[in-house]
């Protein structure tokens, strides 16, 4: 579990070969139908990429690009009209729900709880896709809770009341509950919204340990341009729907392509750890 | 390892369903009759009918009753049968001995084991107040329950119904007495009232909302026994209107029920201060005839209300001229106790 | 951290199920007619072993005619009403929401009055009135409720609360308008009466209690997980759309289950969901048979409290689940407010 702190660039498997595949995308595409017909259909794609396990890679575009269109595609809530996604190999859309979520863990803003719940029980909740019916949680589940809690560092939150925890700790037991899922792909859906400056990179810090020190891939939507500069082994940058580039993020953060993209005036300054900054011009 | 849970689960299910077992084979419908220690079915014994269709096994001897509202207790006082009164409601007041009785609760919910507990060799029920699953319960029990049908539309029909329960009650004769007796006092009260014009009026049942009575109750036909119409027409048997209508029909006189005779004064001083009533015609004049609560029941009191009432709105004809006085309530009464005897 | 377990269930489960039995026995033991202990347990062991004629005919009707049945509804009654408000407070995702919110228990009354109107003697119509009413009403609401062929929650609760207007109204009129007949059944058998009792065998009736607990039983383990969320739950392998479904129908059956036989009893639906939760937890694995035993139980007290609080007069269990259940309701809530 090697730390990667500083933001140099991760220990990949450093043997191209050996690194697993976890997540294969091959000319997805996707199409909304509005439901009022006077708005025009959004269309997503095709978009293609990789994401192997122990790699951090931010899906990154400003509103409105399709971020929450291809999360839901990778996440297996509807069917790609063209390509195919897959996760391990099996072609997300076709698995079963409890198959599906062993493999697929999706990190989102919580819905408000209505009851009081614990942090160990909704954590533990997490185990559910391998439960049979009618059972109740063996100590390996608990066992798994146990370290998804210790992962995220919220060990000592375990018999605490869910709605008394701080919006930080929070998020934590959220993350907590997705990794007792064992998943081979973790998705965060804009995980950086609420929080400060301190909370961001806290988060990210957090994901590049996870990542480095675990077999799955993690994705991250998000429209941070820094944070996943700084943190990601790699990015996929969506623009009105296409898949404009998808490569490191020094591949990727070029002047005029950001430009267009996020519409502001912006400039790309390069860094000696081989990671791009973007800086906002004001006038 | 985790077989235990759903071990579990299944011991679980077992258990509920056995308890569950236990709780409806005690539900089971067996006909009590077969344990009633009572005297078994012999040749003396009949079957009659109700008078909503239930075929009621009536024992040879009726010895101990039990009736479940104010009006079959005061026919049964009438016909002289108040030793064998085993029990009423705690709505039976009239006559005031029978608040001295055991009661069984409220005539809508009796309570059954109370009922069980009294032995009755008969229960009487009627449609007016009493409720159908009260009876079948009681039948369920093996005890004989007669429901009378209370949404009599006459007098006439009352006074049926009232020898038909004293012939339940092997009490013939006592019954047809007090029968004869009630239509001879209708009778002379009509003779009386021959010639005279209909007086209009308005029952009031309820004043908040105002409710009155339709054409097709018993109440109507006593109205006009006692020369008396309603100036409200409705099929609906408790018409709620509004005081609109009333003021439009204008009545000759305004009707309450309910009320004891003594306070009658206080009914017509409320009416006097409430708006619109006291700009009434009938209230201007004082036309206020306020009834007690047990004559307007389908039972021999309501011979004495409609007596009481004609004599309100038709005073021309009660005072003593070239007549003899029609005897009040109270000596009619005494009469009947007598001619029962 | 200290998971459900079978064992802890089941250890619940009988100690509730043992308290059950007390309030059966005292609710056996308590009122008008005079019998004792010794006595009820005479008749109850006689009928087992086949002396039935042993037994003077009198005790034979307190207990078996008229306590017994009594009770056996109560618990039918209670449980129903209690677990189908369980899982209406999960599929609604709202705390507040009690068996009759979809308006089961309305259209319930509706049918119960029609037949009142049409056929006011013949026993036992009214309860399959009332059955069929509820169960079209059911039907009704859930076609309203879908959106995009998926029950959804929100909609749901519009369609009940419109339904429950709706019933109420044409209630309303029918009650004023129909020639003739007095509705005084109706007024018992909206507070809520266990005296009538069913016209089909209770086992029918029980075989349904089974089959409606066990089916939302079955569904637990996916409640706990969409009560944090649907779309987590969905994403954590959950058929959200079937549980709803499943949930929705059995606790549908159950309210009208107990609606049919003994009128609206209010308040149960509502409370022991919650004080179940105070107690044992918000886990719905344990929730449900502890709230199906917990509304057995508080049935049975209340009915005992209704017929012997002010003899002889029996007063209609709603009326003393409302009198008690409306100051535990406050109490309950202030304690929410943390």
């Amino acid at each position: 579990m090697s730390s990667a702190g500083s933001g140099a660039a991760p220990g990949l498997a450093a043997t191209p070969g050996t690194a697993i595949v976890r997540l294969k995308v091959e000319q997805a595409s996707y199409a909304h139908l509005a439901t009022d017909r006077s708005a025009p259909t959004f269309t997503l794609g095709p978009v293609s990429f990789e994401a192997q396990g122990q790699e951090l890679v931010a899906i990154l575009g400003p509103n409105a690009s399709g971020k929450s269109t291809l999360l839901t595609l990778l996440a297996g809530l509807h069917k790609p009209l063209s390509g195919r996604i897959e996760v391990d190999g099996n072609e997300v859309s076709q698995l079963e729900l409890r198959a599906r979520a062993q493999r697929i863990a999706l990190v989102q803003q919580e819905s408000e709880l209505l009851f009081p719940l614990r942090v160990w029980e909704y954590v533990l909740q997490g185990r559910y896709p391998y439960q049979r019916r009618l059972r109740f949680e063996s100590d390996e589940d608990c066992l798994f809770a146990g370290n998804a809690l210790a992962q995220v560092g919220a060990d000592l939150l375990r018999d605490r009341w869910m709605d008394q925890l701080s919006g930080g700790e929070k998020q934590r037991v959220i993350l907590a509950r997705a990794l007792a899922q064992q998943p081979s792909l973790l998705l965060l859906d804009e995980p950086t919204q609420h929080l400060d400056i301190g909370g961001k990179v806290e988060l990210l810090r957090r994901l590049r340990r996870l990542a480095d020190g675990h077999r799955y891939a993690v994705m991250v939507v998000t429209h941070e341009l820094d944070l996943a500069s700084e943190f990601c082994d790699r990015v996929v940058l969506l623009h009105k729907g296409r898949c404009l580039r998808v490569g490191t993020p020094a591949e990727v953060y070029e002047r005029a392509l950001l430009e267009e993209v996020f519409e502001a005036p912006l400039e790309v300054e390069m860094r000696p750890n081989g990671r791009p900054r973007v800086i906002l011009q004001g006038s | 390892m985790k077989r235990a849970g759903w071990d579990n689960a299944i011991r679980i299910t077992i258990i509920l369903a056995l308890f569950s077992s236990a709780a409806q084979a005690s539900v089971d419908r067996e006909p009590a009759r077969k344990n009633n220690a009572q005297s078994p079915m012999t040749s003396r014994d009949r079957i009659v009918t109700d008078d909503v269709g239930r075929q009621v096994k009536m024992p040879a001897e009726v010895s101990r009753i039990v009736t479940l509202a104010p009006n079959l207790t005061e026919i049964v006082y009438a016909l002289g049968l108040a030793d064998k009164l085993a029990g009423d409601t705690n709505e039976c007041d009239s006559p005031p001995a029978a608040k001295l009785k055991p009661h069984v609760g409220e005539p809508q919910n009796p309570s059954l084991e109370a009922i069980v507990a009294l032995h009755p060799d008969l229960v009487l029920a009627t449609t007016s107040i009493n409720r159908v699953e009260t009876a079948d319960a009681l039948e369920r029990l093996g005890i004989a329950v007669y429901t009378s049908d209370g949404e009599a539309q006459t007098v006439l029909g009352i006074l049926d119904s009232i020898a038909r329960m004293a012939d339940l009650m092997l009490a013939k004769t006592k019954g047809a007495d007090l029968v004869a007796q009630m239509r001879r006092r209708l009778d002379e009260l009509h003779t009386r009232l021959e010639d005279r014009p209909m007086v209009h009026v308005l029952f009031v049942v309820w004043l908040d909302p105002l409710t009155t009575i339709g054409q097709n109750t018993f109440i109507a036909d006593a109205l006009r026994w006692a020369g008396a119409e309603s100036v409200v027409l409705s099929k609906q048997n408790w018409p709620q209107i509004s005081i609109e209508e009333v003021v439009r029909l204008q009545p000759d006189y305004i009707v309450f029920a309910g009320t004891h005779q003594e306070s009658g004064a206080t009914e017509l001083a409320d009416l006097r201060a409430r708006p619109v009533w006291r700009d009434l015609d009938a209230v201007q004049m004082g036309h206020v005839v306020n009834l007690s609560e047990e004559g307007i029941r389908p039972s021999p009191g309501l011979v004495d209300a409609i007596e009481q009432l004609a004599r309100e709105v038709h005073p021309e004809v009660f005072t003593a001229r070239n007549q003899d006085p029609i005897p009040t309530a109270l000596q009619a009464r005494e009469e009947a106790m007598l001619c029962v005897r | 951290m200290r998971p459900l377990t079978a064992r802890r269930l089941a250890l619940i489960c009988a100690a509730l199920g043992a308290m059950l039995f007390v309030a059966v026995v005292i609710s056996l033991r308590m009122g008008a007619y005079p019998i004792s202990i010794p006595e009820i347990v005479m008749t109850l062991l006689n009928r087992v072993i086949g002396r039935r004629n042993e037994i003077p005919p009198d005790f034979w009707n307190v207990v078996y005619e008229i306590r017994l049945p009594r009770i056996a509804l109560g618990i039918l009654v209670g449980a129903s009403l209690s677990t189908a408000g369980a899982g209406f407070q999960a599929l609604l995702r709202n705390p507040l929401a009690d068996p009759y919110v979809l308006g089961v228990s309305s259209g319930a009354a509706l049918g119960a009055i029609i037949s009142l109107a049409i056929a006011p003697q013949t026993a036992g119509m009214i309860q399959f009135a009332a059955f069929a009413g509820a169960g079209g009403t059911i039907a009704a609401v859930y076609f309203l409720g879908r959106r995009g062929g998926h029950v959804d929650t929100a909609t749901l609760l519009l369609a009940g609360i419109v339904a429950v207007s709706f019933l109420s109204a044409v209630i309303m009129f029918l009650m004023t308008t129909l020639p003739g007949h007095e509705f005084r059944g109706m007024a018992f058998w909206l507070m809520g009466d266990l005296a009538s009792p069913p016209p089909i065998s209770s086992h029918w009736l029980y075989l349904l209690l089974v089959i409606g607990v066990g089916s939302i039983y079955t569904t637990s383990a996916d409640l706990n997980l969409i009560l944090t969320g649907e779309q987590e739950a969905r994403h954590l392998g959950v058929n959200v759309n079937r549980v709803k479904i499943v949930v929705y129908v059995a606790a549908s059956l159950l309210t009208g289950l107990a609606v049919s036989v003994s009128g609206a009893i209010g308040y149960v639906g509502l409370l022991v969901p919650h004080l179940m939760r105070m107690m044992f937890g918000s886990d719905y694995r344990l929730l449900i048979p502890t709230s199906a035993l917990g509304g057995a139980i508080l049935i049975v007290l209340a009915d005992l409290l209704a017929r012997t609080v002010v003899a002889p007069t029996e007063l209609p269990v709603g009326a003393m689940t409302a009198l008690v259940g409306a100051p535990v309701f406050i109490y309950l809530m202030r304690r929410r407010v943390r």
